[in-house]
Protein backbone atom coordinates (compact mmCIF):
# COMPACT_ATOMS: atom_id res chain seq x y z
CA UNK A 1 0.00 0.00 0.00
CA UNK A 2 1.17 3.54 -0.87
CA UNK A 3 2.57 5.75 1.83
CA UNK A 4 -0.25 7.76 3.28
CA UNK A 5 1.04 11.52 2.66
CA UNK A 6 -2.14 13.42 4.52
CA UNK A 7 -5.30 12.11 6.52
CA UNK A 8 -8.21 14.28 7.12
CA UNK A 9 -10.53 12.72 9.82
CA UNK A 10 -14.09 14.62 10.77
CA UNK A 11 -12.80 17.80 9.67
CA UNK A 12 -15.41 20.75 9.92
CA UNK A 13 -15.11 24.02 9.53
CA UNK A 14 -17.64 26.30 10.79
CA UNK A 15 -18.15 29.99 10.01
CA UNK A 16 -20.33 31.43 12.70
CA UNK A 17 -23.81 29.54 12.23
CA UNK A 18 -22.56 28.25 8.36
CA UNK A 19 -20.73 25.13 8.33
CA UNK A 20 -18.47 25.71 4.89
CA UNK A 21 -17.15 21.68 5.43
CA UNK A 22 -18.77 19.19 7.00
CA UNK A 23 -17.20 16.22 8.71
CA UNK A 24 -14.86 15.73 5.72
CA UNK A 25 -12.32 12.37 5.70
CA UNK A 26 -10.23 11.41 3.33
CA UNK A 27 -6.71 10.45 3.12
CA UNK A 28 -4.08 11.33 0.20
CA UNK A 29 -1.60 8.59 -1.30
CA UNK A 30 1.78 9.27 -2.57
CA UNK A 31 2.09 9.44 -6.48
CA UNK A 32 -2.25 9.54 -6.31
CA UNK A 33 -3.87 12.31 -8.86
CA UNK A 34 -6.99 13.45 -7.57
CA UNK A 35 -9.68 15.68 -8.43
CA UNK A 36 -12.17 17.43 -6.22
CA UNK A 37 -15.32 18.85 -7.83
CA UNK A 38 -18.48 20.30 -6.03
CA UNK A 39 -20.89 23.23 -6.98
CA UNK A 40 -20.09 26.72 -6.32
CA UNK A 41 -20.07 26.93 -2.65
CA UNK A 42 -19.67 23.37 -1.70
CA UNK A 43 -16.55 24.40 0.49
CA UNK A 44 -14.03 22.58 -1.74
CA UNK A 45 -11.53 25.99 -1.16
CA UNK A 46 -12.00 26.17 2.36
CA UNK A 47 -11.38 22.16 2.41
CA UNK A 48 -8.37 23.09 0.64
CA UNK A 49 -7.34 26.39 3.26
CA UNK A 50 -8.14 23.48 6.33
CA UNK A 51 -5.56 21.08 4.66
CA UNK A 52 -2.77 23.39 4.31
CA UNK A 53 -3.20 25.27 7.38
CA UNK A 54 -4.59 28.59 6.39
CA UNK A 55 -7.36 28.23 8.54
CA UNK A 56 -7.34 26.04 11.31
CA UNK A 57 -10.67 23.04 11.45
CA UNK A 58 -13.02 24.19 14.01
CA UNK A 59 -13.34 20.61 14.72
CA UNK A 60 -10.98 16.97 13.18
CA UNK A 61 -7.87 16.25 12.85
CA UNK A 62 -5.05 16.51 9.88
CA UNK A 63 -1.79 13.95 9.99
CA UNK A 64 0.84 14.52 7.27
CA UNK A 65 3.12 11.71 6.71
CA UNK A 66 2.39 10.34 10.39
CA UNK A 67 2.79 13.80 11.99
CA UNK A 68 -0.13 15.73 13.68
CA UNK A 69 -0.25 19.13 12.06
CA UNK A 70 -3.67 19.81 13.78
CA UNK A 71 -3.84 23.69 15.00
CA UNK A 72 -0.41 24.41 13.44
CA UNK A 73 -0.15 27.29 10.98
CA UNK A 74 0.62 27.21 7.16
CA UNK A 75 4.46 27.00 7.69
CA UNK A 76 4.50 23.76 9.16
CA UNK A 77 2.37 22.24 6.56
CA UNK A 78 4.65 23.53 3.72
CA UNK A 79 7.75 22.06 5.76
CA UNK A 80 5.81 18.73 5.86
CA UNK A 81 5.57 18.26 2.12
CA UNK A 82 2.57 20.14 1.86
CA UNK A 83 2.26 22.72 -0.83
CA UNK A 84 -0.73 24.66 -2.30
CA UNK A 85 -1.53 27.35 -4.55
CA UNK A 86 -4.61 30.26 -4.64
CA UNK A 87 -7.70 30.48 -7.05
CA UNK A 88 -6.40 33.73 -7.77
CA UNK A 89 -2.49 34.19 -8.31
CA UNK A 90 -0.79 35.33 -5.28
CA UNK A 91 2.39 35.82 -6.69
CA UNK A 92 5.25 38.58 -4.97
CA UNK A 93 4.30 41.36 -7.38
CA UNK A 94 7.77 42.80 -7.37
CA UNK A 95 9.71 40.44 -7.48
CA UNK A 96 10.32 39.24 -10.37
CA UNK A 97 9.57 35.53 -11.62
CA UNK A 98 12.73 33.92 -11.18
CA UNK A 99 12.97 35.44 -7.26
CA UNK A 100 8.99 34.22 -6.97
CA UNK A 101 10.33 30.35 -7.52
CA UNK A 102 13.54 30.89 -5.36
CA UNK A 103 11.81 31.95 -2.56
CA UNK A 104 9.96 28.88 -1.64
CA UNK A 105 13.62 27.23 -2.33
CA UNK A 106 15.09 28.89 0.90
CA UNK A 107 12.34 28.26 2.84
CA UNK A 108 9.81 25.20 3.19
CA UNK A 109 12.28 23.64 0.37
CA UNK A 110 15.16 23.78 1.87
CA UNK A 111 16.74 21.10 3.39
CA UNK A 112 13.87 18.51 1.65
CA UNK A 113 14.64 16.28 -0.61
CA UNK A 114 15.19 17.96 -3.89
CA UNK A 115 14.11 15.78 -7.54
CA UNK A 116 16.75 16.71 -10.22
CA UNK A 117 13.74 19.20 -11.71
CA UNK A 118 13.83 21.13 -9.01
CA UNK A 119 16.68 21.56 -7.74
CA UNK A 120 17.08 25.25 -8.74
CA UNK A 121 14.83 28.24 -9.78
CA UNK A 122 15.95 27.57 -13.25
CA UNK A 123 14.71 23.80 -13.19
CA UNK A 124 11.74 24.67 -12.16
CA UNK A 125 10.90 27.25 -14.73
CA UNK A 126 12.07 24.96 -17.22
CA UNK A 127 9.42 22.85 -15.59
CA UNK A 128 6.69 25.10 -15.82
CA UNK A 129 7.36 26.62 -19.32
CA UNK A 130 8.75 30.09 -18.04
CA UNK A 131 12.36 30.17 -18.43
CA UNK A 132 12.22 32.77 -20.83
CA UNK A 133 9.93 35.44 -18.33
CA UNK A 134 12.43 34.92 -15.49
CA UNK A 135 14.20 38.40 -15.17
CA UNK A 136 10.56 40.14 -15.80
CA UNK A 137 8.48 41.15 -12.57
CA UNK A 138 5.82 38.86 -11.76
CA UNK A 139 3.21 42.12 -12.44
CA UNK A 140 4.38 42.29 -15.62
CA UNK A 141 3.65 38.44 -16.79
CA UNK A 142 0.06 37.35 -17.98
CA UNK A 143 -2.79 36.11 -15.69
CA UNK A 144 -2.34 32.66 -17.25
CA UNK A 145 1.56 32.87 -16.68
CA UNK A 146 0.59 33.72 -13.37
CA UNK A 147 -1.23 30.84 -12.58
CA UNK A 148 1.59 28.88 -13.75
CA UNK A 149 4.09 30.61 -11.81
CA UNK A 150 1.99 29.68 -8.79
CA UNK A 151 2.93 26.50 -9.36
CA UNK A 152 6.12 27.02 -9.91
CA UNK A 153 6.35 28.84 -5.91
CA UNK A 154 4.55 25.23 -4.57
CA UNK A 155 7.15 23.72 -6.73
CA UNK A 156 9.40 25.28 -5.16
CA UNK A 157 8.83 24.04 -1.64
CA UNK A 158 9.82 20.82 -3.10
CA UNK A 159 6.19 19.29 -2.00
CA UNK A 160 4.94 15.53 -1.38
CA UNK A 161 1.55 16.72 -1.84
CA UNK A 162 0.47 19.59 -4.10
CA UNK A 163 -2.74 21.38 -3.78
CA UNK A 164 -4.24 22.95 -6.90
CA UNK A 165 -7.45 25.25 -6.63
CA UNK A 166 -8.86 26.02 -9.79
CA UNK A 167 -5.67 26.66 -11.45
CA UNK A 168 -6.99 26.46 -14.94
CA UNK A 169 -9.74 29.14 -14.40
CA UNK A 170 -10.29 31.31 -17.20
CA UNK A 171 -7.92 29.24 -19.35
CA UNK A 172 -8.05 29.10 -23.41
CA UNK A 173 -9.60 25.43 -24.80
CA UNK A 174 -5.83 24.57 -26.01
CA UNK A 175 -4.58 26.40 -22.88
CA UNK A 176 -6.59 23.79 -20.39
CA UNK A 177 -5.36 20.68 -21.93
CA UNK A 178 -1.73 21.91 -21.95
CA UNK A 179 -2.73 23.19 -18.07
CA UNK A 180 -3.65 19.11 -17.80
CA UNK A 181 -0.33 17.86 -19.45
CA UNK A 182 1.80 19.58 -17.15
CA UNK A 183 -0.22 18.65 -13.85
CA UNK A 184 -0.08 15.08 -15.26
CA UNK A 185 3.96 15.44 -15.92
CA UNK A 186 4.27 17.12 -12.68
CA UNK A 187 3.02 14.03 -11.23
CA UNK A 188 4.83 11.48 -12.93
CA UNK A 189 8.06 13.08 -13.29
CA UNK A 190 8.70 14.34 -9.55
CA UNK A 191 6.25 11.34 -8.11
CA UNK A 192 4.28 13.79 -5.79
CA UNK A 193 0.63 13.56 -5.15
CA UNK A 194 -2.03 15.93 -6.57
CA UNK A 195 -5.52 17.11 -5.62
CA UNK A 196 -7.10 19.53 -8.04
CA UNK A 197 -10.05 21.54 -7.56
CA UNK A 198 -11.32 22.43 -10.92
CA UNK A 199 -14.62 23.63 -12.35
CA UNK A 200 -13.72 22.41 -15.99
CA UNK A 201 -15.29 19.40 -15.23
CA UNK A 202 -15.37 17.16 -17.72
CA UNK A 203 -11.67 17.88 -18.33
CA UNK A 204 -10.79 17.16 -14.76
CA UNK A 205 -12.33 13.85 -14.67
CA UNK A 206 -10.50 13.14 -18.03
CA UNK A 207 -7.41 13.25 -16.10
CA UNK A 208 -7.79 12.41 -12.91
CA UNK A 209 -7.81 8.45 -11.09
CA UNK A 210 -9.92 9.79 -8.35
CA UNK A 211 -12.64 12.25 -7.95
CA UNK A 212 -13.99 13.52 -4.52
CA UNK A 213 -17.08 15.43 -4.68
CA UNK A 214 -18.20 17.90 -1.85
CA UNK A 215 -21.53 19.37 -2.04
CA UNK A 216 -22.71 21.82 0.85
CA UNK A 217 -19.73 21.03 2.76
CA UNK A 218 -20.09 17.36 2.72
CA UNK A 219 -18.20 14.73 1.08
CA UNK A 220 -20.68 12.61 -0.98
CA UNK A 221 -18.85 10.57 -3.06
CA UNK A 222 -15.21 9.57 -3.46
CA UNK A 223 -13.46 7.05 -5.68
CA UNK A 224 -12.77 6.29 -9.79
CA UNK A 225 -14.21 8.84 -11.92
CA UNK A 226 -16.38 6.63 -14.11
CA UNK A 227 -17.99 5.03 -10.79
CA UNK A 228 -18.36 8.22 -9.29
CA UNK A 229 -20.48 10.10 -11.96
CA UNK A 230 -22.83 6.99 -11.97
CA UNK A 231 -23.55 7.93 -8.52
CA UNK A 232 -27.59 9.09 -8.08
CA UNK A 233 -26.72 11.73 -5.34
CA UNK A 234 -23.77 13.30 -7.32
CA UNK A 235 -26.01 13.72 -10.12
CA UNK A 236 -28.43 14.79 -8.13
CA UNK A 237 -26.19 17.35 -6.64
CA UNK A 238 -24.17 18.65 -9.52
CA UNK A 239 -23.55 16.63 -12.20
CA UNK A 240 -27.56 16.74 -13.39
CA UNK A 241 -27.90 19.34 -15.62
CA UNK A 242 -24.20 19.67 -16.71
CA UNK A 243 -24.18 16.63 -18.25
CA UNK A 244 -27.82 16.53 -19.46
CA UNK A 245 -26.17 19.26 -21.84
CA UNK A 246 -23.60 17.81 -22.91
CA UNK A 247 -24.23 13.97 -23.11
CA UNK A 248 -25.97 12.24 -26.18
CA UNK A 249 -28.19 9.85 -23.64
CA UNK A 250 -28.36 12.35 -20.75
CA UNK A 251 -28.54 10.22 -17.71
CA UNK A 252 -31.26 9.58 -15.82
CA UNK A 253 -30.98 9.41 -12.13
CA UNK A 254 -31.46 5.88 -12.21
CA UNK A 255 -30.39 4.34 -15.14
CA UNK A 256 -26.78 3.40 -13.65
CA UNK A 257 -24.98 4.59 -16.98
CA UNK A 258 -21.83 7.14 -16.82
CA UNK A 259 -22.20 10.45 -18.66
CA UNK A 260 -20.46 10.61 -21.81
CA UNK A 261 -18.08 12.44 -20.56
CA UNK A 262 -16.66 10.63 -18.01
CA UNK A 263 -15.06 7.38 -20.52
CA UNK A 264 -11.63 9.19 -22.53
CA UNK B 1 23.07 46.88 -11.13
CA UNK B 2 24.19 43.42 -10.27
CA UNK B 3 23.71 42.64 -6.62
CA UNK B 4 27.49 43.20 -5.61
CA UNK B 5 27.84 46.53 -6.98
CA UNK B 6 25.11 47.28 -4.99
CA UNK B 7 27.12 45.77 -2.33
CA UNK B 8 30.19 47.47 -3.26
CA UNK B 9 27.67 51.06 -3.45
CA UNK B 10 26.26 50.56 0.11
CA UNK B 11 29.32 49.70 1.70
CA UNK B 12 30.54 52.68 0.54
CA UNK B 13 27.56 54.97 1.85
CA UNK B 14 28.28 53.23 5.07
CA UNK B 15 32.18 54.15 5.02
CA UNK B 16 31.30 57.84 3.76
CA UNK B 17 28.97 58.24 6.89
CA UNK B 18 31.43 56.68 9.51
CA UNK B 19 34.57 59.04 7.96
CA UNK B 20 32.22 62.32 8.13
CA UNK B 21 30.82 61.61 11.29
CA UNK B 22 34.16 60.80 12.78
CA UNK B 23 35.31 64.17 10.79
CA UNK B 24 33.23 66.25 12.44
CA UNK B 25 34.10 66.83 15.64
CA UNK B 26 37.39 68.20 14.34
CA UNK B 27 36.72 70.77 12.69
CA UNK B 28 33.01 72.02 12.87
CA UNK B 29 32.06 74.14 15.76
CA UNK B 30 30.18 72.77 18.83
CA UNK B 31 26.38 74.15 17.46
CA UNK B 32 27.47 72.06 14.63
CA UNK B 33 28.45 68.95 16.46
CA UNK B 34 25.30 68.73 18.27
CA UNK B 35 23.56 68.96 14.95
CA UNK B 36 25.54 66.30 14.20
CA UNK B 37 24.32 64.62 16.78
CA UNK B 38 20.63 64.92 15.94
CA UNK B 39 21.54 63.61 12.46
CA UNK B 40 23.14 60.73 13.78
CA UNK B 41 20.34 59.94 15.89
CA UNK B 42 17.41 59.71 12.95
CA UNK B 43 19.70 58.09 11.13
CA UNK B 44 19.96 55.49 13.80
CA UNK B 45 15.83 55.52 14.12
CA UNK B 46 14.95 55.75 10.62
CA UNK B 47 17.21 53.71 9.14
CA UNK B 48 16.23 50.60 11.68
CA UNK B 49 12.82 51.72 11.64
CA UNK B 50 13.00 50.98 7.84
CA UNK B 51 14.83 47.67 8.22
CA UNK B 52 11.47 46.36 9.88
CA UNK B 53 8.44 48.69 8.79
CA UNK B 54 9.91 49.13 5.15
CA UNK B 55 9.98 45.61 4.15
CA UNK B 56 7.20 44.02 6.16
CA UNK B 57 4.92 47.03 5.28
CA UNK B 58 3.79 47.04 9.36
CA UNK B 59 3.81 50.86 10.61
CA UNK B 60 4.80 50.93 13.96
CA UNK B 61 4.29 54.24 15.73
CA UNK B 62 6.22 52.71 18.54
CA UNK B 63 8.92 54.28 18.35
CA UNK B 64 9.20 56.84 20.98
CA UNK B 65 8.33 54.19 23.45
CA UNK B 66 11.34 52.52 23.03
CA UNK B 67 13.05 55.85 22.79
CA UNK B 68 11.69 57.00 25.96
CA UNK B 69 12.18 52.90 27.83
CA UNK B 70 16.04 53.36 26.74
CA UNK B 71 15.90 57.33 27.99
CA UNK B 72 14.62 56.31 31.24
CA UNK B 73 16.99 53.02 31.64
CA UNK B 74 19.55 55.59 31.17
CA UNK B 75 18.86 57.94 33.72
CA UNK B 76 18.49 55.05 35.95
CA UNK B 77 21.43 53.52 35.61
CA UNK B 78 23.64 56.14 35.54
CA UNK B 79 22.04 57.05 38.93
CA UNK B 80 23.40 53.55 40.00
CA UNK B 81 26.68 54.69 38.53
CA UNK B 82 26.94 51.92 36.16
CA UNK B 83 29.02 51.88 33.13
CA UNK B 84 28.33 53.69 30.04
CA UNK B 85 28.71 51.13 28.21
CA UNK B 86 26.20 48.67 30.38
CA UNK B 87 23.85 51.74 30.32
CA UNK B 88 23.50 51.41 26.75
CA UNK B 89 22.86 47.90 26.64
CA UNK B 90 20.20 47.73 29.16
CA UNK B 91 18.51 50.57 27.71
CA UNK B 92 18.42 48.31 24.12
CA UNK B 93 17.11 45.05 26.45
CA UNK B 94 14.62 46.75 27.98
CA UNK B 95 13.42 48.09 24.72
CA UNK B 96 13.45 44.81 22.97
CA UNK B 97 11.72 43.20 26.09
CA UNK B 98 9.21 45.33 25.70
CA UNK B 99 8.76 45.00 21.89
CA UNK B 100 8.85 41.07 22.20
CA UNK B 101 5.13 41.49 24.76
CA UNK B 102 4.26 44.75 22.43
CA UNK B 103 4.60 42.36 19.63
CA UNK B 104 3.04 39.18 20.79
CA UNK B 105 -0.28 41.09 21.56
CA UNK B 106 -0.23 43.02 18.06
CA UNK B 107 1.63 42.31 15.12
CA UNK B 108 -1.06 39.89 14.32
CA UNK B 109 -2.98 42.98 12.95
CA UNK B 110 -2.29 44.55 9.97
CA UNK B 111 -2.51 48.19 8.50
CA UNK B 112 -4.15 51.01 10.45
CA UNK B 113 -4.78 48.49 13.39
CA UNK B 114 -1.36 47.62 13.88
CA UNK B 115 -0.26 51.34 13.86
CA UNK B 116 -3.40 52.64 15.91
CA UNK B 117 -2.27 49.97 18.52
CA UNK B 118 1.19 50.53 18.46
CA UNK B 119 0.72 54.59 19.36
CA UNK B 120 -1.98 53.56 22.20
CA UNK B 121 0.40 51.20 23.59
CA UNK B 122 3.33 54.17 23.50
CA UNK B 123 0.26 56.39 25.43
CA UNK B 124 -0.10 53.80 28.13
CA UNK B 125 3.41 53.40 28.67
CA UNK B 126 4.33 56.88 28.69
CA UNK B 127 1.41 57.76 31.37
CA UNK B 128 2.67 54.38 33.33
CA UNK B 129 5.66 55.84 34.00
CA UNK B 130 4.26 58.69 35.21
CA UNK B 131 2.50 57.07 37.23
CA UNK B 132 5.03 55.55 38.48
CA UNK B 133 7.16 58.99 39.57
CA UNK B 134 4.09 59.79 41.28
CA UNK B 135 2.96 57.77 43.32
CA UNK B 136 5.37 54.95 43.75
CA UNK B 137 8.53 57.29 43.88
CA UNK B 138 6.96 60.61 44.72
CA UNK B 139 9.17 62.31 41.96
CA UNK B 140 8.42 64.09 38.71
CA UNK B 141 11.57 62.87 36.62
CA UNK B 142 14.98 62.27 36.93
CA UNK B 143 17.83 64.74 36.90
CA UNK B 144 21.27 63.49 35.37
CA UNK B 145 23.94 64.51 37.08
CA UNK B 146 26.59 62.28 36.20
CA UNK B 147 26.88 62.35 32.31
CA UNK B 148 29.39 61.16 30.50
CA UNK B 149 31.02 63.95 27.91
CA UNK B 150 30.00 64.95 25.20
CA UNK B 151 32.96 63.15 23.07
CA UNK B 152 31.43 60.14 23.92
CA UNK B 153 27.90 60.36 23.44
CA UNK B 154 28.75 61.83 20.19
CA UNK B 155 30.88 58.89 19.31
CA UNK B 156 28.37 56.41 20.90
CA UNK B 157 25.53 57.64 18.63
CA UNK B 158 27.75 57.17 15.37
CA UNK B 159 28.26 53.79 16.36
CA UNK B 160 24.90 53.47 16.85
CA UNK B 161 23.95 54.74 13.56
CA UNK B 162 26.59 52.79 11.81
CA UNK B 163 25.68 50.00 13.30
CA UNK B 164 22.21 50.51 11.86
CA UNK B 165 23.18 50.88 8.55
CA UNK B 166 25.33 47.85 8.57
CA UNK B 167 22.57 45.73 10.40
CA UNK B 168 20.34 46.79 7.23
CA UNK B 169 22.69 46.12 4.68
CA UNK B 170 23.33 42.42 6.17
CA UNK B 171 19.38 41.66 6.76
CA UNK B 172 18.72 43.13 3.27
CA UNK B 173 20.72 40.58 1.77
CA UNK B 174 19.58 37.74 4.35
CA UNK B 175 16.87 34.76 4.16
CA UNK B 176 15.65 37.14 7.12
CA UNK B 177 15.52 39.88 4.81
CA UNK B 178 14.14 37.91 2.39
CA UNK B 179 10.96 36.89 4.59
CA UNK B 180 10.65 39.96 5.80
CA UNK B 181 9.54 41.42 1.85
CA UNK B 182 7.77 38.23 1.68
CA UNK B 183 5.52 39.48 4.31
CA UNK B 184 5.03 42.62 2.80
CA UNK B 185 4.27 41.83 -0.54
CA UNK B 186 2.09 38.80 0.66
CA UNK B 187 2.08 37.58 3.97
CA UNK B 188 -0.31 34.57 4.16
CA UNK B 189 1.41 33.38 0.75
CA UNK B 190 5.00 33.71 2.61
CA UNK B 191 3.52 31.80 5.41
CA UNK B 192 1.85 28.88 2.67
CA UNK B 193 5.68 28.51 1.37
CA UNK B 194 7.19 28.01 4.83
CA UNK B 195 8.29 31.55 6.64
CA UNK B 196 7.13 31.39 10.19
CA UNK B 197 5.77 34.49 9.58
CA UNK B 198 5.15 35.34 13.67
CA UNK B 199 8.61 34.94 14.40
CA UNK B 200 9.60 37.21 11.96
CA UNK B 201 7.95 39.84 12.68
CA UNK B 202 8.76 39.33 16.10
CA UNK B 203 12.56 39.30 15.37
CA UNK B 204 12.63 42.30 13.37
CA UNK B 205 10.42 44.41 15.21
CA UNK B 206 13.04 43.14 18.40
CA UNK B 207 15.21 44.40 16.66
CA UNK B 208 13.75 48.10 15.69
CA UNK B 209 13.31 48.43 18.83
CA UNK B 210 16.76 47.36 20.37
CA UNK B 211 18.69 50.40 18.46
CA UNK B 212 15.48 52.97 19.45
CA UNK B 213 15.95 51.87 23.23
CA UNK B 214 19.89 52.07 22.64
CA UNK B 215 19.50 55.70 21.05
CA UNK B 216 17.40 56.92 23.72
CA UNK B 217 19.73 55.74 26.65
CA UNK B 218 22.57 57.49 24.38
CA UNK B 219 20.50 60.83 23.65
CA UNK B 220 19.23 60.68 27.24
CA UNK B 221 22.31 62.51 29.03
CA UNK B 222 21.34 65.76 26.32
CA UNK B 223 18.93 66.53 28.68
CA UNK B 224 19.96 67.61 32.27
CA UNK B 225 16.49 66.50 33.46
CA UNK B 226 14.12 64.01 32.00
CA UNK B 227 10.59 63.43 33.07
CA UNK B 228 7.76 61.17 30.81
CA UNK B 229 6.59 64.01 28.94
CA UNK B 230 9.91 64.66 27.42
CA UNK B 231 11.10 61.03 26.42
CA UNK B 232 8.32 60.05 25.29
CA UNK B 233 7.73 62.99 22.83
CA UNK B 234 5.86 61.77 20.20
CA UNK B 235 7.47 63.98 17.99
CA UNK B 236 10.30 61.69 17.90
CA UNK B 237 8.59 59.07 16.68
CA UNK B 238 6.76 60.59 14.35
CA UNK B 239 9.79 62.64 12.66
CA UNK B 240 11.24 59.04 12.27
CA UNK B 241 8.42 57.56 10.15
CA UNK B 242 8.12 61.04 8.10
CA UNK B 243 11.79 60.80 7.49
CA UNK B 244 11.49 56.76 6.10
CA UNK B 245 7.98 57.47 4.34
CA UNK B 246 9.53 60.84 2.35
CA UNK B 247 13.18 58.93 1.85
CA UNK B 248 11.70 55.84 1.09
CA UNK B 249 11.68 53.10 3.55
CA UNK B 250 12.15 50.19 1.42
CA UNK B 251 15.84 51.77 0.62
CA UNK B 252 19.11 51.54 2.53
CA UNK B 253 19.63 55.08 1.79
CA UNK B 254 16.72 56.83 1.18
CA UNK B 255 16.16 56.99 4.68
CA UNK B 256 19.36 57.98 5.66
CA UNK B 257 19.96 61.03 3.28
CA UNK B 258 16.25 62.44 4.61
CA UNK B 259 17.76 61.86 8.24
CA UNK B 260 20.29 64.22 7.64
CA UNK B 261 18.14 66.33 5.48
CA UNK B 262 15.35 66.66 7.82
CA UNK B 263 17.30 66.97 11.17
CA UNK B 264 19.37 69.42 9.89
CA UNK B 265 15.92 71.75 8.51
CA UNK B 266 14.19 70.64 11.98
CA UNK B 267 16.98 72.15 13.73
CA UNK B 268 17.64 75.69 12.33
CA UNK B 269 13.29 76.06 11.58
CA UNK B 270 12.50 75.11 14.38
CA UNK B 271 14.56 77.74 16.03
CA UNK B 272 13.55 80.24 14.15
CA UNK B 273 10.46 79.58 12.33
CA UNK B 274 8.70 76.38 14.28
CA UNK B 275 5.37 76.60 12.86
CA UNK B 276 6.84 76.64 8.94
CA UNK B 277 8.84 73.67 9.23
CA UNK B 278 5.90 71.30 10.67
CA UNK B 279 3.93 72.82 7.97
CA UNK B 280 6.84 71.91 5.49
CA UNK B 281 7.27 68.49 6.98
CA UNK B 282 3.47 67.65 6.16
CA UNK B 283 3.40 69.14 2.79
CA UNK B 284 6.51 66.83 2.09
CA UNK B 285 4.71 64.01 3.46
CA UNK B 286 1.48 63.91 1.53
CA UNK B 287 3.52 65.14 -1.65
CA UNK B 288 5.14 62.21 -1.35
CA UNK B 289 2.48 59.53 -0.36
CA UNK B 290 1.01 60.98 -3.43
CA UNK B 291 3.26 61.29 -5.96
CA UNK B 292 6.06 59.40 -4.85
CA UNK B 293 4.81 56.25 -2.87
CA UNK B 294 8.31 54.57 -3.10
CA UNK B 295 9.95 57.90 -1.35
CA UNK B 296 12.66 60.45 -2.73
CA UNK B 297 14.90 57.23 -3.11
CA UNK B 298 12.73 56.18 -5.96
CA UNK B 299 12.66 59.09 -7.68
CA UNK B 300 14.31 58.54 -11.01
CA UNK B 301 15.16 61.20 -14.20
CA UNK B 302 12.13 59.03 -15.93
CA UNK B 303 9.73 59.88 -12.90
CA UNK B 304 10.14 63.56 -13.64
CA UNK B 305 10.34 63.47 -17.59
CA UNK B 306 7.27 61.11 -16.59
CA UNK B 307 5.71 63.82 -14.90
CA UNK B 308 6.36 66.43 -17.53
CA UNK B 309 4.66 64.03 -20.70
CA UNK B 310 1.89 63.68 -18.16
CA UNK B 311 0.99 67.21 -17.89
CA UNK B 312 1.58 67.06 -21.93
CA UNK B 313 -0.84 64.91 -22.65
CA UNK B 314 -3.03 66.57 -19.91
CA UNK B 315 -2.90 69.81 -21.48
CA UNK B 316 -3.42 68.07 -24.67
CA UNK B 317 -6.12 66.30 -24.11
CA UNK B 318 -7.92 69.63 -22.48
CA UNK B 319 -7.37 71.36 -25.65
CA UNK B 320 -8.92 69.05 -27.52
CA UNK B 321 -11.84 68.44 -25.09
CA UNK B 322 -12.00 72.22 -25.63
CA UNK B 323 -12.10 72.15 -29.68
CA UNK B 324 -14.33 69.30 -30.13
CA UNK B 325 -16.36 71.71 -27.24
CA UNK B 326 -16.65 74.58 -29.87
CA UNK B 327 -16.95 72.71 -33.04
CA UNK B 328 -20.38 70.96 -31.25
CA UNK B 329 -21.59 74.63 -30.43
CA UNK B 330 -20.49 75.37 -34.13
Amino acid sequence: MAECLLEACDVTVRFGGLIAVDNVSASFEAGELAGIIGPNGAGKTTFFNAISGVIAPTSGRLIASGRDLTGQRPHAYARHGIARTFQTPRVFAEMTVAANVAFGLKFAGRGRPAPWLLRDADGILELIGLADRAAMPAAGITPSQQRLLEIGMALATRPRLLLLDEVAAGLTESELESMAQLIRRIRSELDLAVVWIEHAVTTLLRHVERVLVLHQGRKIADGPPAVVVRDAEVIEAYLGDEMVETGPTGPTAHDGRAPAGAHA
Amino acid sequence: MTDRGLLGRDVLVLLALTGWGLALPHYASEFVVSLGLTCLMYVTLSTSWSLFCGSTRYLSLATSAFFGLGAYASALGLERQLPWASVIVIGAAIAVGVAIVMGAAVLHLRGTYFAVLTFGMTELIRHALAYFEKQVSGTVGRVLTTVPEGATVYLTVLALAVLALATSIVVRRSRFGLAMSGIGADEQRAQTLGVNTRLVKLAGFAITAGFAGAAGAAMAVRWTYIDPQTVFNPFIGFQTVLIALIGGAATLWGPLIAAIVFSLLAETLRLQLPQLYMMALGLLLILSVLYLPGGLASLRWQTVTGWWRGAGARLARGALAWRVRGAGRG
